[in-house]
């Protein structure tokens, strides 16, 4: 194409200025994909929590886990509003604690298989294997989550041991994007037993394990909202209680999700900034050097529009270039180091389509943009004078 | 009537905030079709800019004197646009510059064929236009050649080609032999000829060559922005013949 030829008149210049673009551009794309893996991360847990409340005592984030009692489900189950009300025994796989780097920590949940008589919207697909049933109540099953699975290398019909206690693996579920990817899920009786055996040997002794839950999850009647159903349930079991629905969720993590909005759109206002001017200025020289050829242009019947059209779509051919190569090499980075991360479960990086496509969208529109100045000067050069330039 | 016809025409260019140069302090021309004319003096004279407006590259000053009055084939092109002049340059005119007038990144063809992008001529019959033109000038086989690859007088003819392949009215040259060697010259100045005398192409030359002038019909004297003279030159008469009645050449 005649303007690859252009382009390929000065090759240092047009490679810096391509690579200048082509790099804010992997940059976009690296973090895009991060914003992606996070946004799913956030979305799935808010999905989760739309249509229900979730009871605790102190926060599971903060590792401050205190048990309630299960005689608290039938106080809450016999609440106005309440369709169902169910116990779950949630902990940390390890039991060093701290969580992994980004994203949810890897989690035991137990819970009794139907104890939301139906009402969990949250589905899961099973990958292979089958799903935990009442039967299991007192068994030692697990269902592992996509992630976690890989991590530790297991199929289903494999021995594995979650906190020191021999497991069977019945079932895997298919990659959610979001935190269930990270558990185990157990019965709720195997659940407690684990629980019960973190605590300190002095406040061991004094719980029942098939008393205590650390969290009840409450699902509101049809017509109801949870935030009806939090408020009955903090009257009625008192301030120790942390009551949390889909809004309170939606609140906590909306800052960190706005903060990532705010780095991408700062890289990508930096990226314009630093690849638009320098494609304007390569444009610039561009047009100054070829005043002589632009005179001849125009003298022979080119019209300015033809003259302005020519400088734009070669500068948006170097955005485009520059998009593609970014988004290549972005591609790459976020492959390496999902590859890398996906080991210990840390799989950060999400390249969709649509975040492609924007990189694209964006580098050529850059281009293009940038070209607008150039091209006009170039457009109002008077022919004669434009061809006898030295 | 004269196929391109101008009169009262004045230009004054503005340097800078005070110095101005009157290139042209009011001119009367007219071109037949089938003419080969010179304009000849020395620099200053004015020349380049009487082409400049013959060229409707420039506009004639409308003040300081009597309405100028341009015409090509009776049409009033004293006053048009810039987009409706650049629009005439492409489909009725051709040009060809002292020098560089290639596109260096382009081939020889690819050269000729943007004047057929500007004149709208497309496609296959835009491929063969260049490719006959590129063999009226004897080129045709280093249609793929970039000027880099072809020698000054080469690239005049290539020029000369792509003036040629819209099939213009009026073909406009501005010191087309200014940069060649006196054999080039002579074999770009046979070219005009050759397309003056077999086909009837109006052809206007600039020029300060004494040897250009000769081949002419006509030499137009130019000095201190006026023309001093504007007589056939004593010797053969002028007229383009009408093809019915061409007679055989050698």
């Amino acid at each position: 194409m005649r303007l690859v030829r252009d382009l390929g008149r000065r090759k240092l210049r047009s490679t810096l200025t391509i690579t200048g673009i082509a790099i804010g551009i992997m940059a976009l794309v690296v973090f895009g994909s991060m914003a992606n893996k996070m946004n799913a991360l956030i979305g799935g847990g808010s999905k989760y929590y739309q249509d229900k409340a979730i009871v605790s005592v102190g926060s599971m984030y903060s590792g401050n886990i205190q048990p309630l009692a299960l005689s608290d489900v039938q106080k809450i189950e016999s609440i106005d509003g309440v369709a169902a009300a169910t116990p779950t025994v949630d902990m940390l796989l390890s039991s060093e604690g701290g969580a992994t780097s980004m994203g949810t920590p890897e989690m035991i949940t137990g819970s009794i298989p139907g104890g939301d008589k139906g009402l969990e919207t949250f589905k899961i697909d099973l990958a292979s294997g089958r799903e935990l049933t009442a039967a299991d109540a007192d068994s030692k099953v697990t269902v592992l989550g996509s992630d976690l699975a890989r991590r530790l290398n297991v199929k289903v019909g494999d021995k594995v041991a979650l906190r020191d206690v021999q497991f069977t693996v019945v079932g895997i579920w298919a990659p959610t994007l979001t935190a269930p990817d990270k558990d185990a899920y157990v019965p709720l009786a195997a659940a407690q037993d684990l629980f019960v055996k973190s605590l300190p040997p002095l406040i061991q002794s004094k719980i029942v394990a098939s008393d205590i839950a650390t969290g009840i999850t409450v699902y509101p009647q049809k017509g109801v909202s949870p935030e009806t159903i939090k408020t009955r349930i903090e009257d009625l079991l008192g301030k120790d209680y942390t009551v949390m629905t889909g809004k309170d969720f939606d609140a906590m993590l909306g800052s960190f999700s706005a903060i990532f909005s705010l780095v991408l759109t700062g890289i990508a206002l930096l990226s314009l900034l630093v690849g638009g001017l320098s494609t304007i200025n390569t444009m610039a020289m561009a047009v100054a050097e070829r005043t002589r050829e632009i005179g001849i242009k125009r003298a022979i019947g080119a019209s300015r529009w033809r003259i302005r059209r020519e400088v734009v779509l070669e500068s948006a051919a170097i955005g485009l270039i520059a998009g593609l190569i970014g988004l290549v090499i972005g591609a790459a980075m976020t492959t390496l180091f999902n590859d890398l991360g996906r080991e210990s479960g840390n799989v950060l990086f999400e390249l969709t389509l649509g975040t492609a496509a924007t990189a694209i969208i964006f580098a050529t529109g850059l281009g293009a943009i940038a070209g607008f100045i150039p091209a006009w000067h170039a457009s109002r050069l008077d022919p004669v004078t434009a061809l006898r330039y030295e | 009537m004269a196929l391109l016809e101008g009169s009262n025409l004045r230009k004054t260019y503005r340097l800078s905030k005070r110095n101005t140069v009157e290139a042209l302090k009011g001119v009367e021309i007219s071109i037949e079709a089938g003419e080969m004319v010179a304009i000849m003096g020395p620099s200053g004279s004015g020349k380049s800019t009487l082409m400049h407006i013959l060229g409707l590259l420039h506009t004639p000053d409308p003040n300081h004197g009597p309405a100028p009055e341009l015409r090509l084939a009776g049409e009033n092109v004293a006053s048009l646009s810039d987009n409706a002049r650049t629009r005439i340059r492409a489909r009725r005119m051709g040009f060809v510059f002292q020098d560089f007038n290639l596109v260096p990144t382009l081939t020889a063809l690819e050269n000729v064929l943007l004047a057929c992008e500007y004149a709208g001529i497309k496609g296959k019959v835009a491929r063969d236009a260049a490719i006959e033109a590129l063999g009226l000038v004897g080129l045709a086989d280093r249609a793929d050649h970039k000027p880099s690859e072809l020698s000054g007088g080469e690239q005049q003819r290539v020029a000369i080609a792509r003036a040629l392949v819209n099939k213009p009215e009026i073909i406009l040259a501005d010191e087309p032999t200014g940069n060649l060697d006196s054999d080039r010259s002579t074999e770009v100045l046979a070219l005009f000829r050759q397309f003056n005398r077999e086909h009837g192409q109006t052809i206007v030359l600039v020029t300060h060559d004494s040897e250009v002038g000769e081949a002419c019909d006509r030499v137009v004297k130019m000095r201190d922005g006026r023309i001093r003279n504007s007589g056939l030159r004593t010797g053969t008469p002028v007229m383009a013949v009408p093809a019915a009645t061409a007679p055989a050449t050698a």
